[in-house]
């Protein structure tokens, strides 16, 4: 148990100190996580709304393809990813291999099923009279989505929750390099592996912080919207 | 303003509407009048460019309107759905939602709310929230969120169903209050026949979707029986003698005008006469005639007569009535 105490120690002197090297993993988690939140929603929103509200051939293929790939293993994904970005795979003259791109990439193919399907279960769940009566009100078609932006709220932190917590993908197509690649998820994997207990409960601290922080501004936004 | 040609609606495959033309002229105040399931709020929906029809058009003074029409156009019109839902937020906030939406600057929006408020007798509820209001008070929220758009069509699907009689008559006051400040088509869902009576200036029956080629009482449901010519069909306790060629099911129709109303039986060419029992008497709008309603075995006609014949009659509630129409009054469609 001494260890474990001694780790949560060295964590709170790594944070109160200051630690450039925590700090700056941090910043490239937060760097990488809000840029494939904000590209997978981008996408994956307007396209949950599509699958949600029209009727097409296909569409209940399409819905079960995004289900489906919302449990898809990350570290098929990383390798994958890592396949199609490497010297020899048809993207590799992009030279993003261990850049921090190749973990955005990894990180919205894994948050892009979950804002498309989160958001048309989202938009599903309003009651239809409720977009209806916006549509007899004026409102077009975003406006109208706007009825489920609650739930949406919750679909975004769903994305960056996955996001920030991914490992698997980031290791493998970011290669964990100090200073360059490694996020909070690859560095506490790298320093548990060490047996720098400290460090990796501090990085480990950082990463709940920031899963609390967006916890806490989604209620705060959720309880304005009650009733 | 807006029209509904050659119109043939479906729902899963089952033919909701069928009708020839629906029109609503401009600052016109239609009633439509029908049973449950006869197509009414669908009728609505597809005014409210809601909806597309599955088969035929829909005209906006006298242009077909796109698939998808431009948000200027649906704005023109809106709709109240029988069982309205407030969107989230205080009742002002639902007040203000469409305004926003058209661009109101702030003052603009407090006049126009300040207004419908006083008219509808709002103001105690614009802080408060949907879960704190009675179902009547969403209705009349709703309408007044809909008048606030001063939309050129206005389409209310039963708007005064969960209203008592007061509550009713503030709505249709408030109603011709808007409408004589400001005119507008107004397109009304009633199944309270008398109210449509008193304040639309035209009446529209519906009926399994169609359209009934005359006024909306005196509207049922049969089965015809094979055969041509004279037929009779029962409709509760009553038979009715009819002349059609048609078969199956079908909807008949007797004119109001074409009942023949006295305190005896008279001796007559009409194959149709029933003794009852007079249950109101409805002086209609302009005041010139009278709906008789009489209960006859169980089924309730309507017959319409002058003021004079109803006083020469002596017509009072539970006094009793014959109605006699030939054969060849009852309209099936």
């Amino acid at each position: 148990m001494d260890f474990l105490a001694e780790g949560v120690r060295r964590a709170w002197g790594l944070l109160i100190a200051g630690d450039s090297e925590v700090f700056g993993i941090a910043l490239l988690t937060l760097k990488v996580a809000v840029v494939a939140t904000v590209i997978a929603c981008t996408v994956g929103l307007p396209l949950g709304y599509f699958l949600a509200t029209r009727r097409f051939w296909g569409r209940r293929a399409a819905l079960t393809v995004v289900n489906t790939a919302l449990a898809f293993p990350t570290v098929v994904v990383g390798l994958l990813l890592y396949g199609m970005l490497s010297r020899r795979g048809p993207l590799g003259g992009l030279g993003w291999l261990y850049t921090w791109q190749a973990i955005v990439v990894g990180d919205v193919l894994l948050a892009l099923p979950i804002a498309a399907a989160l958001s048309a279960a989202a938009v599903q769940g309003v009651d239809p009279r409720v977009r209806r009566t916006a549509e007899t009100l004026g409102a077009g078609p975003w406006r109208t989505a706007c009825e489920a932006r609650f739930a949406l709220a919750a679909v975004i932190t769903a994305a960056f929750g996955q996001v920030v917590a991914e490992v698997g993908a980031a290791m493998i197509v970011g290669g964990n390099i100090r200073g360059s690649t490694r996020t909070l998820t690859t560095a506490v994997a790298l320093y548990t592996s060490q047996g720098d207990f400290g460090t990796a409960l501090a990085l480990g601290l950082v990463l709940v912080i920031l899963a609390l922080v967006i916890n806490i501004a989604l209620q705060v936004l959720q309880g304005r919207g009650n009733g | 303003m807006v029209e509904l040609r050659a119109v043939r609606h479906r729902y899963a495959g089952r033919v909701v509407l069928d009708f020839d033309q629906f029109a609503l002229p401009q600052a016109a105040a239609v009633a439509v009048v029908g049973h449950n399931g006869s197509g009414k709020s669908t009728l609505l929906r597809l005014l409210a460019l809601l909806e597309r029809p599955t088969e035929g058009s829909v005209l906006w003074n006298g242009t077909v309107v796109p698939r998808r029409p431009a948000a200027s156009l649906r704005r023109r019109v809106t709709l109240v759905e029988q069982r309205p839902v407030l969107l989230r937020g205080t009742v002002r906030d639902n007040l203000v939602y469409g305004l926003e939406i058209r661009g109101f600057g702030r003052s603009a929006v407090n006049g126009i709310i300040g207004d419908v408020v006083d008219r509808l007798g709002l103001g105690p509820l614009l802080g408060r929230r949907r879960h704190e209001l009675s179902e009547g008070e969403i209705q009349r929220v709703a309408v007044a969120r809909a008048l606030a758009l001063r939309t050129d069509v206005l389409l209310l699907d039963e708007p005064a169903s969960s209203a008592d009689t007061a509550a009713a008559g503030a709505l249709y006051r408030a109603l011709a209050a808007e409408r004589a400040a400001r005119p507008f088509a107004v397109c009304i869902v009633s199944h309270q026949l008398e109210d449509a009576y008193r304040w639309a200036d035209d009446i529209r029956a519906l009926a399994d979707g169609r359209l009934s080629p005359v006024t909306p009482e005196n509207l049922f449901r049969v089965e015809l029986p094979a055969g041509d010519g004279v037929k009779t069909v029962r409709i509760g306790s009553i038979e009715i003698v009819v002349m059609t060629e048609r078969t199956g099911p079908a909807v008949v129709a007797i004119p109001p005008t074409d009942i023949f109303v006295s305190r005896e039986r008279l001796a007559s060419s009409a194959r149709n006469v029933f003794k009852g029992r007079v249950v109101g008497l409805a002086i209609e709008r302009h005041g010139a005639g009278v709906h008789v309603r009489a209960e006859m075995g169980g089924v309730e006609l309507v017959a319409a007569v002058t003021a004079e014949a109803a006083r020469d009659l002596a017509l009072a509630p539970g006094g009793s009535v014959v109605f006699s129409f030939k054969a060849t009054a009852v309209r099936v469609f």
